[in-house]
């Protein structure tokens, strides 16, 4: 007989690591769906917002949620910087030199933060740690409601930007159709440097939230959510935001309910197992359209 | 021309002369080879027994070195290999430090999986090995290999299993029985949270088999794993919680120890006592703990933080003081050993009186030395006979939250001769059920 609470404590934690994935997720989709290249350095983004994040708090001491949005500015700087320098040149040559970049791209980066940080484990607190709010049969504490708000917030965010501004709908088209684009006058180079940059923000967002919640970090931290970040945006549709979102979601739930039912290291196999169903009955994804 | 030929003719023969007198010629150091996780997940611990290892050496050194058979006094190298916390990382470091170093003897090793993938290599070369961080008894046990050449100066999963098993039963299920007020024999309910690796399962192996063996009053109500370098435990620890446990015993490093008792207090309300293995007695799992650490239990050998009283107490307060002065941290467990794994290969090449590898081995085999900064069973050092084991005496801390500083400090509580303070169940605690 299955404890209807422990139910909904399993589907609540679900949804809290499902909101970090959906951002990682939302990020490299956004990235693939408008320069198609393949980005395996994406994790060490998210690693880089959750330093950034965690240096203010050290330095500073301000409230960390209010850092997510420096962390994110920091991240389009550098996203933008990585993308002109590392991504452009090699843009259009082939799949394996993209994979092999961003393989390479991971070492860098990885080795730098730990110049720059030290490769120790560390973790930061939350000023609204111990706060709890009673929710049904649950006591949720106050943190991982704010992640959650935060994340829907950036989603409904990231959604006007894309249908509501100019610059947005330029992005959807340089996505749907890059050489279309090229011809009714949009600058694709330029939306390849925003897409990077935002979808290097979206990373860092994550990353913060990451901390926030009390997870510890360290340079080495972002390869296994980035492997799960792909899994996702395979799982939900190669190119699509609504797709990254249930995939997150899905996946989320999927590990923390096959860790409860069959343990902890049925964690990441049962999501992978969930990828391949979906798959092979949709070889497209759950949103996805033929030809991505 | 014929000058020309002749001033080669002469540089030959001399390079040559003086490339013999170069092999005939005594060792002018010895090189001790030490292979720690300076990089990936591990390194935290890797770094610690690696300037360990230098806190010891400067120290033989400073005292001119090991004296060889020939009266020679012959200053300690190391030579250090990064296992990059992975198996391929080990191999390689071993691999280099015994055909590309050429070391005489080697000293380290934290993970058991890492370190029993490069033992082959070891048994290879019969090189000695004296372990000092990885804790599956198979480092020793193991008979697909020759481990003759590997000597483990570690506790073993198998030894703090059941020491903490057995303080639960003889210290913590009578004070759980004591405040519910219930029968002496109510079965103390017991939950295990593991790292699924050697280490983890060695741990819930020896749990298992000395509840059986000595048939204690200890119910194992839910037995949980995960994966090593796991950050989020909530839904493993609800599925504790559903349990009712009166206590939960933690198999994991101290970057997963730490967020996991954060996260059972903090996010699934688990009111109770947690009891964490050894490794996780270093400062940065005080710092990470913070509050949350209050009332946890630690098993462990060697604190950053307290000492046992006695003769080892200033022996550890100068290692702690020489270490801090020199990295300004605090060593730990890990690098306690270390440095007590560099004491002791000085001791074995000292005894054996050369670097030979066959000698050095049997003056393992033979070695009898005092013990040096931790507690030893009959107060020295040496080798069981079957397995190669040294054997530690240990002990059991509580935390107590010190609001000044903002982290926990230890107080020994157990065994009765080392304690300092009685355990207590915090006013918070919540047993499991009646």
């Amino acid at each position: 007989m299955v404890d209807f609470g422990i139910l909904l404590q399993i589907v609540f934690w679900g949804v809290y690591a499902g909101c970090i994935y959906i951002l990682l997720a939302t990020g490299l989709n956004l990235i693939f769906g408008v320069m198609k290249v393949v980005n395996f350095a994406h994790g060490e983004f998210l690693m880089i917002g959750a330093y950034i994040t965690a240096t203010i708090f050290f330095i500073t001491g301000i409230n960390p949620y209010a850092i997510i949005l420096l962390s994110m500015l920091a991240l389009i700087a550098i996203g933008a910087v990585v993308e002109r320098l590392c991504f452009r040149p090699i843009l259009g040559t082939g799949k394996l030199n993209e994979i092999f970049l961003s393989i390479g791209l991971i070492y860098i980066i990885q080795n730098s933060a730990a110049v720059i940080w030290g490769d120790e484990w560390q973790s930061i607190k939350s000023p609204y740690e111990g706060v709890s709010i009673p929710i049904g049969s649950l006591n949720v504490p106050l943190d991982y409601i704010i992640i959650m708000v935060v994340t829907a917030g950036i989603l409904v965010g990231l959604w006007l930007f894309l249908k509501r501004t100019k610059i947005g709908r330029e992005m959807r088209a340089t996505s749907q159709n890059r050489k279309g684009a090229m011809l009714v006058g949009i600058n694709v180079e330029r939306m390849d440097i925003i897409s990077f940059g935002i979808g290097c923000a979206l990373a860092a967002a994550a990353g913060t939230l990451w901390v926030v919640s009390g997870q510890v970090f360290n340079p080495y931290m972002g390869s296994i959510p980035a492997i799960k970040a792909f899994a996702i945006i395979i799982l939900g549709g190669l190119g699509s935001i609504p797709g990254a979102i249930v995939g997150g979601l899905l996946y989320g739930i999927a590990e923390n309910g096959a860790a409860y039912y069959f343990g902890g290291i049925w964690k990441d196999a049962v999501s992978f197992i969930l990828l391949i169903i979906v798959l092979v009955i949709r070889p497209t994804g759950l949103f996805g359209e033929s030809g991505e | 021309m014929k000058y020309s030929v002749l001033f080669i003719a002469i540089a030959l023969i001399a390079t040559a002369f003086i490339a013999g007198c170069t092999q005939q010629a005594p060792a002018q150091e010895i090189k001790v080879g030490v292979i720690a996780s300076l990089t990936g997940p591990a390194s935290n611990v890797g770094k610690n027994m690696w300037q360990s290892a230098q806190v010891a050496a400067d120290e033989i050194n400073a005292k001119g070195g090991v004296s060889l058979k020939d009266g020679s006094k012959v200053p300690l190298k190391l030579i250090v290999g990064d296992d990059e916390s992975t198996q391929q990382g080990g191999q390689k470091a071993a691999t280099q430090l015994i055909t590309g170093d050429k070391v005489d003897i080697l000293v380290g090793g934290y993970s058991s999986a890492v370190t029993s993938a490069y033992e082959q290599t070891v048994a290879e070369y019969k090189i000695p090995f004296i372990v000092t961080g990885a804790s599956s008894p198979i480092i020793t046990h193991r008979t697909d290999i020759d481990t003759s050449y590997v000597y483990h100066h570690c506790p073993t999963t198998d030894s703090y299993g059941q020491y903490t098993t057995t303080f639960i039963d003889q210290v913590v299920r009578p004070a759980v029985n004591k405040k519910l007020g219930a029968a002496a024999d109510r079965p103390f309910r017991l939950a295990l949270i593991y790292q699924d690796t050697a280490f983890g399962k060695g741990v819930q192996s020896a749990v298992n088999n000395t509840i059986t063996k000595n048939k204690l009053n200890i119910q194992l109500v839910s037995q949980q794993s995960f994966k090593m370098g796991e950050s989020d435990f909530r839904t493993p620890l609800t599925a504790i919680k559903a349990a009712k446990p009166d206590a939960v015993y933690i198999a994991a490093f101290p970057n997963e120890g730490a967020p996991l008792i954060t996260q059972a207090r903090r996010d699934i309300g688990l009111d109770t006592i947690f009891l964490s293995v050894e490794n996780n007695d270093n400062a940065q799992f005080y710092k990470d703990l913070g509050q949350y650490g209050e009332g946890s239990i630690i098993e462990s050998r060697f604190s950053p933080y307290t000492a046992p009283v006695g003769t080892l107490a200033d022996a550890q307060a100068k290692f702690k003081n020489s270490y801090n002065a020199k990295y300004g941290v605090f060593p730990d467990m890990m690098g306690a050993s270390t440095y007590e794994g560099i004491y002791i290969a000085a001791q074995a090449i000292g005894n054996a009186g050369t670097t030979d590898k066959a000698a050095v081995r049997q003056a393992l085999v033979d070695l009898n030395m005092p013990q040096v900064i931790e507690a030893m069973n009959g107060g020295t050092i040496s080798f069981s006979k079957d397995f190669r084991e040294s054997q530690f005496d240990l002990w059991m801390e509580q935390l107590a939250f010190n609001q000044t500083i903002g982290e926990c400090r230890p107080n020994i509580v157990w065994p009765d001769n080392l304690k300092v303070v009685d355990f207590v169940l915090p006013s918070w605690y919540k047993p499991g059920s009646a």
